[in-house]
């Protein structure tokens, strides 16, 4: 445990060099933007004097890192607003898109995926299988508008985009549920069909047990373990905000805010999201250890 | 078994979440990009000088051809160096109830002034002092003669009281214009004061999300930042109405001056006629788009209506670029940003310019990038657009050679001595014609502004500049309107 703490350190630590590095880097910064072409050199030289930006790398870093260790993850340059502020709308926006992305998937991914691992061979499977590709390959900036033409504009079910109705985290969810779905198709029906031809199974089968039983509660658990790596990774990149789907569907995550703080080079605000990014992946990658070892319990004995 | 209950329960949930756009008396109006700062000090983008027109009323007003004609207040030079304003008898108070008088002109200017960060404190650089004279009447003393000083004066004003409280305008703002605010969360809600109609204004940055929601009825009105296929797909819309009208916002070629091969003139030249400019406008522009050949439309007061229009000729360009002494193809890197529509236009001017014997290499960058680039000179060629441009000074901070940038607009560092000497004297024909001949810039078009609109909607037709003013006027009616023009 002590050694995990450790490493969760050593990431976010390195996250935060590499975050304030680049963003440094790259060519504009914030007092550009916000002064404009026009504005004299001194008046720059004084903005940049009040923001900090007048000080070396090193110092700005170390300032920084001092704030963040103060709980402290600064105010936004261009809105002037407490970045916890920011995050107190957005994060939840973005774990509430993510995890009913994530049920959409797993309730459609599944289920298909042990169906087309007991039809496999079959023309069922043929089904599902050209079902999840082409779900797979579909672009969320083409498949979300199509799926607002249908359940919004033709069928009239659903509001297009915003997040203003309830209802509304539907589309998004959908959209990015389908994706995750086909994958987790895919990957319940390789693990599926890699467990039922074991030895143990043909031995349940053997003592008479239902086929529902042998797979539900002995080969499904068994597959578990691809699954659950897929779905921590997956539900760390929806945390970490889905750029695009936000995007598209004006829905207000974390995600678009870092994609406008980098656009504006508002500083904090891009830092404060990279920090939140890897902190979620840090954390689900935790989580799914932790899963690892309630799933198997050869793990649980490895580790003991 | 299990199973299936689980899905009947997630449909029910499904569809009893399912429902019409909410009627909630409003009128919703889709933008592309929300406003960043409703407090017109530091306020610089489209949307957010476009909502601060409506909150805020200013000192001064333009004509059709552009001239500053009295807005609040009524104007005397008293000297190149000394204006007098008089506020109008009966102006509309401000939101929170003070009548506005001259102390919060005097107060916004001076607040202004002292201000580091405001990206509007260099436009206002030459103003001395501001005095007030009386509750009615207030006075600038400017550092050096500035003929065109009025038309400066744009900003809105805020009331005083609210200054001196550090008020945050930039949420909440506090004017005395058509709209007062209502509340800003996820979208902005604004209140027209004559008859408490509340208008929303909704950030979507995508335009066919813009185009759905408004075919769904979840908005009533979208203007600008649509692709022509679009607005040709809406006008076949039997329940929404299309308005376009002639615009102003000069697109254009940028130059790098300092290049070896576009600081020479015949270069340009083949560039120049190299685009088929007119294909364009007719193929991916929407309707109303007009050629353009200076940042000034011929309409302007500083205009010029006589300027020839440069026509496509690949072959013509050939031989110019060969009579320069240059070997084809000729390579060039075309910077823009990754805005679907930049983009498309690049690839377009690749096309056509391959036909004139020119490689154009396309680099496509986030804008924060791009601009940066742009403005450090590391460029060759790059796309962009002037918007809301009104005086002709335009052309000495673009144009002059003291405006090159870390401290001005004269991207391409641009130096010519005679456009210098003219700019000095303000001959305004004379300067335009030495641009037109000379071309720092490749002139394209302006673009045509449109507007679309469920048809009850009536009351709104979009502006030259695309500003949202009709938003004073929109109504909504129980029957459809039928003032399409």
């Amino acid at each position: 445990m002590v050694r995990r703490f450790f490493q969760l350190f050593t990431v976010i630590f390195g996250v935060l060099v590499l975050t304030f590095l680049l963003i440094h880097l790259v060519p504009g910064d914030p007092v550009e933007v916000m002064l404009g072409e026009s504005a004299s050199l001194a008046d720059r030289a004084a903005l940049r004097a009040q923001l900090g930006l007048n000080q070396p790398l090193l110092s700005q870093f170390g300032h920084y890192v001092n704030q963040l260790a103060h709980g402290d993850l600064g105010q936004s340059i261009q809105t002037k607003m407490p970045i916890v502020d920011l995050f107190k709308t957005r994060y939840p926006a973005s774990i509430q898109l993510a995890l009913l992305a994530m049920v959409i998937g797993l309730l459609i991914g599944v289920p298909l995926g042990i169906y087309a691992a007991l039809k496999a061979g079959q023309w069922q499977d043929l089904v599902v299988t050209l079902i999840s590709v082409r779900l797979a390959a579909m672009p969320v900036f083409w498949l979300g508008p199509i799926l607002m033409l249908v359940f919004a504009v033709w069928l009239g079910w659903l509001p297009v985009s915003g997040m203003g109705e309830p209802a509304a985290i539907m589309l998004p969810a959908l959209t990015l549920g389908l994706g995750l779905s086909a994958i987790l198709t895919r990957m319940t029906r390789t693990s599926l069909l890699e467990v039922l031809n074991e030895d143990f199974i043909r031995t349940a089968r053997a003592k008479g047990l239902s086929e529902r039983t042998v797979v539900m509660r002995h080969a499904l658990r068994a597959a578990l373990l691809p699954i659950v790596t897929i779905v921590g990774l997956q539900m760390g990149s929806l945390l970490a905000g889905t750029v695009i789907t936000e995007t598209i569907f004006s829905w207000d995550g974390v995600g678009r805010l870092l994609v406008d703080s980098i656009e504006k080079r508002d500083y904090p605000v891009t830092q404060a999201c990279v920090l939140a990014v890897a902190l979620s992946y840090v954390l689900i990658n935790f989580a799914t250890d932790m899963v690892y070892r309630f799933v198997d319990p050869r793990m649980r004995l490895a580790r003991d | 078994m299990r199973f299936i209950r689980l899905t009947c329960v997630l449909c029910f949930l499904l569809l009893s979440a399912c429902q019409r756009p909410v009627a909630d008396g409003a009128i919703h109006f889709a933008i592309a990009q929300a406003p960043i700062s409703l407090d017109p000090r530091y306020a610089t983008d489209a949307a957010s000088e476009r909502v601060n027109r409506l909150i805020y009323q200013r000192l001064v007003a333009f004509d059709a051809q552009s001239k500053p004609v009295p807005g609040m207040a009524t104007w005397q030079r008293l000297s190149p160096i000394h204006y007098r304003f008089t506020l109008q008898a009966g102006l509309p108070p401000f939101h929170h109830g003070r009548p506005v008088t001259a102390v919060d002109v005097v107060a916004t200017y001076q607040s202004l002034l002292a201000l580091k960060d405001s990206p509007h404190a260099a436009e206002y650089d030459n103003i001395q002092r501001v005095r007030l004279i009386n509750p009615l009447v207030l006075d600038f003393e400017l550092k050096a003669a500035d003929s065109d000083f009025p038309a400066r004066l744009m900003m809105g004003i805020l009331p005083q009281d609210l200054i001196e409280q550090h008020h945050d305008f930039a949420h909440q703002p506090v004017g005395s214009g058509g709209f007062a605010f209502y509340a800003w969360q996820q979208q902005l809600t604004l209140q027209r004061v004559s008859d408490q109609q509340l208008v929303t204004l909704v950030e979507v940055k995508d335009p066919t999300v813009r185009v759905l929601k408004l075919m769904r009825g979840e908005v009533d009105l979208l203007q600008g930042d649509l692709p022509p296929e679009l607005v040709q797909y809406l006008q076949k819309q039997a329940h929404l109405l299309v308005k376009t009208t002639k615009g102003t916002n000069f697109s254009y070629l940028g130059l790098n001056l300092q290049d070896p091969l576009l600081s020479q003139l015949r270069v340009r030249q083949a560039i120049m006629h190299a685009i088929d400019r007119q294909a364009i406008i007719k193929q991916v522009m929407v309707d109303q788009t007009r050629l353009a050949e200076v940042i000034l439309p011929p309409e302007h007061y500083a205009g010029h209506a006589g300027l020839t229009h440069a026509s496509y000729r690949p072959a013509f360009s050939k031989q110019l670029l060969q009579s320069a002494g240059i070997t084809l193809p000729l390579k060039l890197v075309y910077k823009t940003s990754t805005d679907a529509q930049r983009v498309r236009l690049a690839t377009i001017l690749q096309a056509q310019m391959a036909k004139a014997g020119i490689d154009l290499e396309i680099r496509s960058l986030d804008w924060g990038t791009f601009f940066a680039e742009i403005k450090q000179g590391n460029f060759q060629l790059y796309g962009l657009t002037w918007v809301g441009v009104r005086t002709p000074e335009i052309y000495r901070q673009v144009f002059g050679s003291e405006w090159m940038p870390p401290q001005g607009f004269n991207r391409g560092r641009y130096v010519d001595a005679a456009l210098d000497a003219l700019l000095g004297a303000q001959d305004w024909l004379a300067i335009t014609k030495r641009i037109h001949a000379q071309l720092p810039y490749i002139p394209l078009w302006y673009e045509g502004q449109v507007a679309v609109m469920q048809k009850n909607m009536s009351g709104y037709a979009p502006h030259a500049d695309g500003n949202w003013d009709d938003l004073a006027m929109i109504q909504r009616s129980a029957t459809i309107a039928h003032d399409a023009d």
